[in-house]
């Protein structure tokens, strides 16, 4: 319990800390800045091992009448360890992004805080703490989104605003619902039953629906994605960690926490929204990718991207399916990696060249070599090329949809790799046309801040894709824990 | 064990290159010499039965996993020999046309990727490297990085992503419809979903047809091989398009080589005969109409692919009596590659020294490039099937095997016969025409620089004789190699099939010389009538179709998006006027205050007011929630109406 609080207070205090060094005492922020990310990884690698050793962490307290807890599982723990790992690599590209740039104070503080919200909503343990950390996290990311303070940034922050409390408003309702129901608000343990095991009716399909719209403004479903695209204003550390990863996946992990922990995969099978959901998720899927491949701007491009990634695993979910449980557990560990090396890449270009359009960006790979190396091979891992890990989890994914007895489901996934292709590797080989030798500019330190950590999360992927087994057993416990 | 380090050789090799960037020239050459080396050793092993069955025992789903036995001996040797022809020949190709560190590095990669493949256990294994030599050979194509090399690029890096797609989703497809996912070289498998089984089938075949060049999915074939590096273009067209065979031949030890065809794969031997034909007819007709040297040859790989098809389709077909359509198949995959470099090589020699690869623009360079000429000679002779050559073998078995097939009955199988012959004649015309055009007509072009060198003569020499060889003693491989491969496929009766074969039909022979006249004939005919100039209209070509295909796609796409468009810009619209109305009148309540807030101004206070909203309502519902004595409604109860426990 002890690493629990203290895992999920690092970032906390690292954001507070900060708060207080003044402006022009960069190196000691930095040095601060990476000590609690380090801090915090640790914490959580230690709580997640703990989680995956079968021991119970459990903090609980009350709230007037209300009682909250925490309360990790094996799926929580995967999806803080993805966080608090990948915040540490974004945390030194920070760094060398925003050296030399203005208010770097309020931009590392409230970065820090986020993590410590974001594993909040990893580790909570019922749905009382989930929806308070889910809210919070609308809120202290919400200075990052307006950064800029461009009036574009505040027009974007205010859609951010409206689009994640009005998903927010929408689960509190739900939560209330399920707590009359129910009276217990509790993620159950291994044997006991999710929370509305037993019920039935009509009612439940609109109670789902209220959830997953809810959760489904975070995790971008389609009707529900117009913010991602407008937060791109934001740094491009804070659309790689956050906009790509950390607040899109808690909505994401809410709709896998409220399908297989408050309904349950059985009683979802019997709803008739249970057999729509996978079509609305194929439906983004693909909606999303072809939007993609219309954008200019490389980050919005990418953020259409996300949205379209972040559907395979709501699919893998809502197969409700073992194997597609674990398509969609190993798609947020692998795409999680490749999508943050593709907006990382965008960054290094947008800072080194200037260029943030794909259309101008011909020829940049001459003196960005690596950059677009790694940008291609995360982009072989969208396309679902094998030494990537997105191979493994795309090979789930569909084999769930096989399993589900959807197989055309399957297809949805071939076609999204094939408009996957078109939508990156023309990027990729425009930006190698023109044979030329043009001067390095990945050289001095702030680009070796930015270009160090992407390469070692291209290394990371092709591991994972090589050997799939080193993440396995935190996906077989999940899948132990659900089925 | 020796066998199994193989594609770590290139490797490293590669490595090395990559540090040292300096001394390209000789990497490459000594690598391919080992794998030769190597492999020459390992063949004996596999001949006396020894397979290396490897399994690197990693957690998890995927263990990487390799064997090599007869079939995939057989394939690693060949590419052994062309990597180390090749190598002889690129530096001074590479220097004249520059970029000869990028040229070798890519080389020594696909090497190592081409080995991993023909030496893989296990579909996922095949998967890996088949996707890293898509990768590494799409260097090649893109050598140039002018526009017309990036676009052949996109055509081969796309059709080959599509296949690597197809293909996983054919792993997916056998893993859902079995206990365990087979093995390669474990033969037939035994599905418990048929369906599923034979869908698998199909999408294996079409993965595997892409990278071999199959109708429909050839298009992107002449393109690549056109615009890489003639040593390139040689290796694409003499091994890797191989490697979709290969992979052909092993989906079809998932269907089961030698058994009477089941029912749910009974499909599969017409369909790739059939396909096979098409391809045969498809690439020997655009070849004819070709007027560039490699062009020509690019759609010659496609249509001799079409024999490889073909034969591995008959041999399905026939089941038990189909050792000919195998054996003929592999052999034709041996023969071909050997031929083919040839001719790839030297018109790669040719436009070293003319800077011309327009085949009306050339002529009378037989007294510039005599040894040139002469190899060339051969291997014009090998593919055309002159008796006496290597392509003859393999041609006289693939035709003995259709007549075979025709002989069932089936009206199909009969058609195939008489196409194949019409496809012999026509090879044999774009031959005499591409030789003609070289080597003999009026000579035109008249600058020739330089004279062919020794490592030119001898990386071709080297496989002349081989072709020749193989052509005097066409028994000699089939009884050593390929029936054991065959055996080992499954194919029992394959010895006792080719035992009552005979090379030297006096019936054979005979119609192979009236091919051969009959090619010449067309050829005369088509030169002097100009009939090769004619350029099909788009809508008859393939590609005309399929751009015409895609235009209407994107056309359906972007109309549906514009409608979407419309109707959600009319939902937003109508949903901004209808908040608007609402903030005004929310805002009434509050005059006071404007829409600044801590110096930012929000457009609106809609933020506030929509969470203000929120919680009241939340607020509400909560309190009649957990105070029963509340009054007012009881949202409980009035649930219970909709949601029983």
């Amino acid at each position: 319990m002890i690493y629990l609080i203290s895992a999920l207070s690092a970032g906390l205090a690292g954001g507070l800390v900060v708060a207080v060094i003044p402006e022009n005492r960069a190196r000691l922020r930095n040095f601060c800045v990476l000590f609690f990310s380090v801090s915090a990884m640790i914490l959580s690698w230690k709580v997640a091992s703990l989680v995956f050793a079968g021991i119970k962490i459990h903090a609980a307290g009350k709230i007037g009448d209300i009682s909250w807890s925490l309360a990790p599982d094996p799926l929580g723990a995967v999806f803080g360890l993805i966080a608090s790992t990948l915040w540490l690599f974004a945390a030194v590209y920070s760094i060398g992004y925003m050296s030399g740039k203005k208010k770097q104070r309020t931009y590392f503080s409230f970065f820090l805080i986020s993590l410590s919200i974001t594993l909040g909503v990893a580790f909570s343990g019922n749905m009382v703490a989930l929806y308070l950390f889910y809210e919070l996290l609308t809120f202290v990311t919400y200075p990052l989104v307006i950064h800029e303070r461009s009036p574009e940034a505040v027009k974007a922050g205010s859609k951010y605003i409206i689009y994640n409390l009005s998903g927010a408003g929408a689960i509190l309702i739900a939560i209330i619902i399920t707590y009359s129901l129910s009276g217990n608000l509790d993620f159950s343990g291994v044997g006991t039953p999710p929370i509305l095991a037993g019920c039935m009716g009509s009612g439940l399909n609109w109670l789902l629906l209220l959830y997953v719209a809810g959760f489904g403004v975070k995790a971008a479903i389609m009707p529900l994605h117009r913010w991602l695209p407008e937060a791109m204003v934001a740094p491009t550390p804070v659309s790689a960690l956050l906009h790509a990863v950390a607040v899109v996946y808690s909505g994401v992990y809410g709709v896998i926490r409220v399908i297989y922990s408050i309904f349950g995969h059985d009683l979802v099978k019997q709803l008739q929204l249970g057999s729509i959901l996978p079509w609305v998720a194929a439906f983004t899927i693909l909606t999303g990718v072809i939007i993609a491949t219309r954008q200019d701007v490389l980050k919005r491009r990418l953020a259409y991207h996300t949205i379209s990634q972040l559907s395979y695993i709501l699919l893998g979910a809502f197969t409700l399916q073992p194997w597609g449980l674990t398509g969609a557990v190993l798609h947020m560990i692998s795409y999680s990696m490749l999508k943050v090396i593709l907006f990382f890449c965008a960054g290094i270009i947008s800072e080194q060249t200037g260029e943030t359009r794909v259309s101008n960006m011909g020829g940049v790979g001459w003196s960005l070599p690596k950059t677009l190396t790694a940008f291609a091979i995360a982009s072989m891992g969208m396309i679902g090329m094998l030494p990537l890990s997105t191979f493994w989890s795309k090979y789930y994914l569909m084999r769930g949809s096989a399993d589900g007895g959807i197989w055309p489901l399957a297809l949805v996934f071939v076609i999204s790799g094939i408009i996957n292709a078109l939508c990156f590797i023309p990027t990729v080989v425009t930006a190698f046309k023109e044979r030329k030798t043009a001067p390095s500019r990945e050289t001095g330190s702030k680009s070796a801040f930015m270009l160090v950590p992407t390469l070692i999360l291209a290394f990371i992927a092709v591991f994972i894709g090589l050997w799939p087994g080193s993440v396995w057993p935190g996906i077989q416990a999940v899948i132990n824990r659900f089925f | 064990m020796l066998y199994i380090i193989l594609p770590v050789i290139p490797f490293i090799g590669a490595l090395f290159l990559f540090i040292k960037k300096d001394r390209p020239k000789n990497v490459s050459l000594i690598v391919s010499a080992l794998i030769l080396i190597l492999s020459g050793i390992g063949l004996k092993n596999i001949f006396e039965g020894n397979p290396f069955p490897l399994k690197i025992p990693l957690a998890g789903p995927f263990s990487p996993a390799f064997q090599i036995d007869h079939l995939s001996a057989v394939f690693i040797v060949l590419a052994g020999l062309l990597w180390l022809v090749v190598s002889l020949y690129a530096p001074e190709y590479m220097k004249k046309e520059g970029g000869i560190w990028d040229f070798q590095l890519p080389a020594l990669l696909t090497l190592s990727a081409v080995l991993g493949v023909f030496a893989a256990g296990s579909l996922f294994t095949m998967l890996l490297f088949f996707e890293l030599m898509t990768v590494t050979s799409y260097f090649w194509v893109v050598h140039r990085w002018d526009k017309e090399a990036i676009k052949a690029g996109y055509f081969y890096l796309f059709f080959s992503i599509i296949g690597g797609l197809l293909i996983a989703l054919g792993i997916m497809l056998m893993s859902a419809s079995v206990d365990v996912l087979p093995a390669i070289g474990s033969g037939r498998v035994i599905p418990n979903d048929p369906h599923k089984f034979a869908l698998s089938i199909l999408l294996l075949v079409a993965g595997f047809g892409i990278k071999a060049g199959m109708v429909p999915l050839h298009i992107w074939l002449p393109h690549a091989h056109s615009a890489a590096p003639t040593p390139g273009s040689a290796l694409l067209s003499g091994l890797l398009i191989k490697v979709g065979a290969y992979g052909l031949i092993r989906t079809g030890e998932f269907a089961g080589w030698g058994i009477k065809a089941v029912s749910e794969t009974s499909w599969l031997g017409p369909v790739l005969a059939v396909l096979g034909t098409l391809t045969m007819l498809a690439g020997v007709t655009a070849a004819l109409l070709q007027s560039n040297g490699k062009r020509l040859l690019a759609y010659h790989s496609v249509s001799q692919m079409g024999y490889i098809i073909l034969g591995l389709g008959i041999g399905l077909y026939l089941g038990p009596e189909g050792g000919l359509g195998l054996l003929g198949a592999i052999y034709h995959i041996v023969n071909h590659a050997l031929f083919k470099t040839v001719l790839f090589l030297g018109v790669g020699v040719i436009y070293l020294h003319t800077k011309e690869t327009d085949l009306y623009r050339l002529g009378g360079l037989l007294r510039h490039f005599p040894v040139t000429a002469l190899l060339m000679f051969i291997a014009v002779l090998g593919i055309t099937g002159a008796p006496g050559l290597n392509g003859y073998a393999s041609k006289t078995m693939l035709h003995h095997a259709v007549s075979q097939a025709a002989e069932t009955g089936a009206s199909w199988a009969v058609w195939l016969e008489r196409l194949f012959v019409l496809v012999g004649v026509g090879t044999a015309a774009s031959f005499s025409k591409l030789y003609y055009l070289i080597f003999l007509s009026k000579p035109l072009k008249k600058e020739v620089t330089g004279k062919e060198s020794f490592r030119q003569k001898l990386s071709l020499g080297i496989l002349a004789v081989i072709m020749v060889v193989i052509g005097l003693q066409p028994g000699l491989l089939p009884n050593t190699a390929l029936i054991p491969a065959a055996e080992e496929l499954g194919m029992k009766s394959s010895a006792a099939t080719f035992a009552h074969f005979s090379f030297w039909n006096p019936g054979d022979v005979i119609s192979m010389f009236i091919t051969l006249a009959l090619g010449i004939l067309v050829c005369w005919a088509g030169l002097k009538s100009g009939a090769f100039h004619w350029q099909p209209y788009s809508w008859l070509t393939l590609e005309g179709l399929a751009k015409a295909f895609g235009r209407l796609i994107y056309a359906v796409v972007r109309k549906t998006a514009r409608i979407c468009r419309s109707i959600f810009s009319a939902a937003g619209n109508a949903g901004n006027a209808a908040g608007s109305r609402l903030f005004g009148i929310i805002s009434r309540f509050d005059r006071s205050r404007s829409g600044k807030f801590g110096g930012i101004i929000l457009s609106g206070i809609s933020a506030d007011a929509a969470l203000l909203i929120i919680v009241l309502i939340a607020l509400i519902i909560w309190y009649t929630l957990i105070n029963p004595d509340f009054p007012g409604i009881k949202l409980s109860s009035f649930l219970s109406i909709w949601i029983k426990k």
